[in-house]
C-alpha cells in the first residue's frame, strides 16, 4: 500500500492513537504542574525538612529512567497490592509524577530566579508569605519559567510513547500494531512520526503565543 | 513617649556579630538619620525593626509592641512599619496604582476604591499624578524610587524607614527624591533614615547616629555631629565622606 492508501485506511486508529496521546498528556501535565508547584514550593522553603522532602522527590525522579518508573508502577506496585492495574492509569500517573519533578525543578529556579527585594518589599507591606508569594513572586516567576515550561510540555508529550512498552495504545503502539498487521515499517512509522511533529509544531506556535501575551506593558523591541 | 524604642538590640549572622549593643529611642515625628562606613551594621539595623532580620537578642518595640516577640502577629506588625529600599523593589508585573493599591486592598484595610483614591492622593503628593497606568520600567529611579515612597505611605504608616534610598540613583535625580522625603519630615512621620547625603541628614535630621562596628558610637543634633563631633572614629569617618 502506498502511503496515501496507507493514511485512509488506518485514519481511525491513527487520530484514536494520537487523541489518546494527548489526553494521556494534557492529564498528565495538569496532575504535574500541581506537583511541580507543590514541591518547588517546598524547595524553596525556609525549613529544612521540607526542602529534604522536595529534593529526595527531585533526585528519584531524575536519578531513575522513565522506562523503569513505568514498569515500577505499572508492574512493580500493583503485585505487591496485589491489584490489577491499568495501562493508561499507570501510565498518567508515571507521567504526573515524572514530568513533576522536572517541574518542580523548572519551579524553584523560577522562584530563586527574582530578586530577594521582591518578598522583601511584599513582606514590609505586611502581606503574608503566601500572599506575597502568589501574588508576587508567582507571577514574574512563571514569566520567566514560560520556554522551559513549554519545553517540558513537549517532552512530556513525547514521553507518552514510552507508554508502548506498557501497552497504552498511545500513538506509537498503534504504529506498532498496524506493523504487526502489514509489516510496512517505512511507511508506517513516516506517518507516525509526521503526525508528532506537526501536534509539537502546533503545541509551539501557541506557546509562543502566549508568551509574548504574558510580557507585561514591556517596551516590545 | 517614644515610638520606637530599642533595647540591647544584638545581631549576629552565624559568627559573625554585626550589631553588638544597639540601644535607641525615637520620638514621635522625629527624624533620625543613621551614618556609618560600609558594613557597619546600618541596614541590618533597619532590617530589624520590621523584622526582616531576626534579632538575635534585645527587645524591639515599635508603638508598645515588642517586634521579637511578635511571632504570628508578624504581619499586623509590619503593616505600620514603611520601608523604602535601596533598589526600590517595585513590581514590575504591576502599573504604578496597582503597585500602591495592592496591599492595602489584599489585606482588606481599603476597598479598592478607597485605595485607588488614597492612591492618587499620594501620587499627586510626590509629583507622579500622570504616572499611574505605566509600568515601573517605563519610569527613572528617581520615579520609581518616589512610587516605592508612595507606596509604603499607602498602608499609612507610624514610621518610615528608608535605607539609602538615594544610593542606586542618577546623581540628577537625587533631589527629587530628597524633596519627597523633606515634605514627609515637614508633614510629620517618623522616620529613620540610613543615608550617604550628609546634606540631607544636616538639614532635616533632628538626631544623627553614627555607626561603627555594631555600636552607636556617637549620635547628637546634626550640628553638634557634623559641626563638633566628639569622639575619634566619627571624625575620621566624617574626613573620609565630606
Ligand atoms: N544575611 C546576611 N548573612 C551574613 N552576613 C550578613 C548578612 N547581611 C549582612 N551581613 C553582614 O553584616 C555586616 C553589616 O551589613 P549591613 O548591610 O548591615 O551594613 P551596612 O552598614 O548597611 O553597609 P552599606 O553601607 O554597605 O550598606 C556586613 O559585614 C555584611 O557582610
Ligand atoms: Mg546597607
Amino acid at each position: 500500500m502506498s502511503i496515501p492508501e496507507l493514511i485512509v485506511q488506518y485514519w481511525p486508529r491513527l487520530m484514536a492513537g494520537l487523541v489518546l496521546t494527548v489526553e494521556i498528556t494534557i492529564i498528565s501535565l495538569f496532575f504535574a504542574g500541581i506537583l511541580g508547584l507543590v514541591f518547588g514550593l517546598l524547595s524553596v522553603s525556609k525549613k529544612k525538612g521540607l526542602r529534604a522532602i522536595a529534593l529526595v522527590y527531585v533526585d528519584i525522579v531524575r536519578g531513575t529512567p522513565l522506562l523503569v518508573q513505568a514498569f515500577f508502577i505499572y508492574f512493580g506496585i500493583p503485585q505487591v497490592l496485589g491489584i490489577q492495574s491499568d495501562p493508561v492509569i499507570s501510565g498518567i500517573i508515571t507521567l504526573s509524577l515524572n514530568a513533576g519533578g522536572y517541574l518542580a525543578e523548572i519551579f524553584r529556579g523560577g522562584i530563586e530566579s527574582i530578586s530577594r527585594g521582591q518578598m522583601e518589599a511584599a513582606r514590609s507591606l505586611g502581606l503574608p508569605y503566601g500572599m506575597a508569594m502568589r501574588s508576587v513572586i508567582l507571577p514574574q516567576a512563571v514569566k520567566t519559567m514560560t520556554p522551559a515550561l513549554i519545553n517540558q510540555c513537549i517532552i512530556t508529550l513525547k514521553d507518552t510513547s514510552l507508554l508502548s512498552v506498557i501497552g497504552v495504545t498511545e500513538l506509537t503502539q498503534t504504529g506498532r500494531l498496524i506493523i504487526a498487521n502489514n509489516f510496512q515499517s517505512f511507511e508506517v512509522w513516516a506517518i507516525v512520526a509526521v503526525m508528532y511533529f506537526v501536534i509539537i509544531m502546533i503545541l509551539s506556535k501557541i506557546s509562543k503565543r502566549l508568551e509574548r501575551k504574558m510580557s507585561y506593558g514591556k517596551s516590545k523591541n | 513617649m517614644g515610638k520606637v524604642k530599642i533595647k540591647n538590640l544584638k545581631k549576629s549572622f552565624g559568627d559573625l556579630e554585626v550589631l553588638k549593643d544597639i540601644n535607641l529611642e525615637v520620638k514621635e515625628q522625629e527624624v533620625i538619620c543613621i551614618i556609618g562606613a560600609s558594613g557597619s551594621g546600618k541596614s541590618t539595623l533597619l532590617r530589624c525593626i520590621n523584622a526582616l532580620e531576626e534579632a538575635s537578642s534585645g527587645t524591639i518595640e515599635v508603638d508598645g509592641n515588642d517586634i521579637t516577640r511578635a511571632d504570628g502577629n508578624i504581619n499586623k506588625y509590619r503593616q505600620d512599619i514603611g520601608m523604602v529600599f535601596q533598589q526600590f523593589n517595585l513590581f514590575p508585573h504591576m502599573t504604578v496604582l496597582k503597585n500602591i493599591t495592592f496591599a492595602p486592598v489584599a489585606l482588606k484595610l481599603k476597598t479598592k476604591e478607597e485605595a485607588e483614591e488614597t492612591a492618587r492622593k499620594l501620587l499627586r503628593s510626590v509629583d507622579l499624578e500622570e504616572k499611574a497606568n505605566v509600568y515601573p520600567e517605563q519610569l527613572s529611579g528617581g520615579q520609581q524610587q518616589r512610587v516605592a515612597i508612595a507606596r509604603a505611605l499607602a498602608m499609612n504608616p507610624d514610621v518610615m524607614l528608608f535605607d539609602e534610598p538615594t544610593s542606586a540613583l542618577d546623581p540628577e535625580m537625587v533631589g527629587e527624591v530628597l524633596n519627597v522625603m523633606k515634605q514627609l519630615a515637614k508633614d510629620g512621620m517618623t522616620m529613620i533614615v540610613v543615608t550617604h547625603e550628609m546634606g540631607f541628614a544636616r538639614e532635616v535630621a533632628d538626631r544623627v547616629i553614627f555607626i561603627d562596628e555594631g555600636f552607636i558610637v556617637e549620635e547628637g543634633p546634626p550640628s553638634e555631629i557634623f559641626g563638633n563631633p566628639k569622639n575619634q572614629r566619627t571624625i575620621n569617618f566624617l574626613n573620609k565622606v565630606l
